[in-house]
């Protein structure tokens, strides 16, 4: 599943994107979840409830300090899409709301 | 009261703001805070905010505004002030935050703007040296001073 472009991910009332190009394997589970598997050198299991699809392009904010201090989640930066906010994951250090201990 | 508060805030302002003494005031569950109006960029209605999974009270979560991500903040929350009946927080004040030379745009979710006065700086009490610059009386009322300059801040 490699390719530009972000995956995007409904998970805890929020929406989450992540580059396409890092993610191998994207299944559907029993319990209707979605678990995503990220490449690199620390490859991880995501967890999703929805997946929207694949955007071609994200223009990517750098993360604000202010977010920083009330949610101390290491990020990729952050983006719009269809004028909702998206946060965009860092693959090497995805968030734990998608880790499936959060969110949901 | 409100259009008035609206009109000056409307316009995109100049950097310096908490040299001013014109201060935004804002009510917020209990508590009335003055934020200086040259950090102040725009009232709004309430903006749609995404919550963040695993996030304090005090960040509300996530909004878009212009076409670019916002964090939105519970100004009660922040300033450490009960946070009243009402808690849907019509009111979306967008405010520049942070160090002039670093600054970012932050929501604060309030639940109306009142009106425009001057704070005088030798007005001001107590404080605690960070996002609350101290309180001040004005129309009778206490009202909290902050310094947004502050906010961002490693806390």
């Amino acid at each position: 599943m490699t390719g530009g472009g972000y995956l995007l991910l409904r998970r805890g009332g929020s929406l989450w994107g992540i580059a396409n190009s890092a993610v191998t394997d994207l299944a559907r589970q029993g319990d209707g979840a979605y678990r995503i598997a990220t490449a690199g050198d620390d490859p991880a299991t995501l967890v999703a409830d929805e997946v929207l699809g694949v955007v071609r392009e994200l223009r990517v904010w750098p993360n604000v300090s202010v977010l920083r201090c009330f949610w101390p989640e290491p990020l990729a930066g952050l983006a719009v899409h269809d004028a909702m906010p998206v946060i965009v994951v860092d693959p090497g250090r995805p968030p734990q709301a998608l880790q499936g201990r959060g969110g949901a | 009261m409100w259009r008035e508060a609206k009109s000056a805030a409307q316009g995109e302002t100049p950097k310096g703001g908490r040299q001013t003494g014109n201060h935004l005031l804002v009510r917020s569950g209990e508590l009335v805070c003055a934020l200086p109006l040259g950090a102040v960029r725009r009232v709004v209605r309430a903006l749609p905010v995404h919550p963040l999974p695993g996030a304090g009270p005090a960040l509300r979560g996530l909004a878009e505004f212009a076409g670019e991500p916002l964090p939105v903040l519970d100004l009660s929350r922040l300033v450490g002030a009960p946070p009243g009946a009402q808690s849907s927080y019509p009111v979306t004040v967008v405010v520049w935050a942070g160090p002039v030379d670093a600054r970012e745009t932050v929501g604060l979710a309030a639940d109306a703007a009142l009106a425009v006065a001057e704070v005088s700086p030798g007005a001001l009490v107590g404080g605690d040296g960070a996002l609350v610059r101290g309180e001040a009386a004005i129309g009778g009322q206490v009202v909290r001073v902050l310094d947004l300059e502050a906010l961002g801040r490693d806390r």
